[in-house]
């Protein structure tokens, strides 16, 4: 399987422009959403291949902080991700 | 009337010539309770994550379809009871989607493997 969004394995840019080590890095988690946007893809239960990338491997559903998903489109993947569950597609 | 998208996973031991009897049952039982069938998807055999009632593998038929919820009950009624059915979802879909078909290329690309 091919990985076509390697967006969120990137490291962040501002990561050393910061001055203490005490300093929150705010810059970690600060990502655009993948699924949001122009020619995002579509949050199907059938597109299976974009469903896996959002789950672990023991198939629990990742935290949007870790995928920097928006809370919109994170609502709409858990749904997804659970009708593909039923169906044992996941 | 709103459209709608029907999946059924029959179990892994029946016969072709049921497998098609199924798909037309269903599809009869759309059209009888004032339902309009779009496209038909047969996904074949596909293999499931998780065990579902001792089985490993089940042919999934796909419906696209515009109805109302007096054919989703008539569908519902006859799946419930249905011996070689193991699962079945309905998902009500505001436009329909009739050109991608996500399991028609992963078909495929397994052949030339």
């Amino acid at each position: 399987m091919k990985r076509k969004n390697n967006k969120k394995f990137k490291k962040p840019q501002n990561a050393l422009t910061k001055l203490s080590l005490f300093q929150k890095s705010d810059s970690r988690f600060s990502k655009n959403c993948p699924l949001s946007g122009k020619n995002a893809p579509v949050i199907d239960y059938k597109n299976i291949k974009l469903l896996k990338r959002y789950i672990s491997d023991t198939d629990k559903i990742m935290p949007s902080r870790i995928t920097s998903v928006s809370q919109n489109k994170q609502r709409k993947l858990t749904s997804e991700i659970k009708k593909a569950k039923i169906l044992g597609l996941i | 009337m709103n459209f709608y998208e029907h999946t059924l996973i029959a179990k892994q031991d029946i016969s072709t010539p049921d497998l098609e009897k199924i798909e037309t049952k269903y599809k009869e039982i759309i059209t009888k309770s004032d339902g309009k069938i779009v496209k038909v998807e047969n996904w074949g055999l596909l293999s499931f994550a998780k065990k579902i009632k001792a089985y490993k593998k089940g042919f999934y038929i796909h419906y696209k379809f515009e109805g109302e919820s007096k054919t989703l009950e008539e569908i519902r009624k006859s799946s419930v009871i249905d011996n070689s059915l193991l699962r079945h979802l309905t998902v009500k879909y505001k436009k329909l989607d009739t050109e991608t078909e996500y399991f028609k290329e992963k078909d495929n690309n397994e052949k030339k493997k």
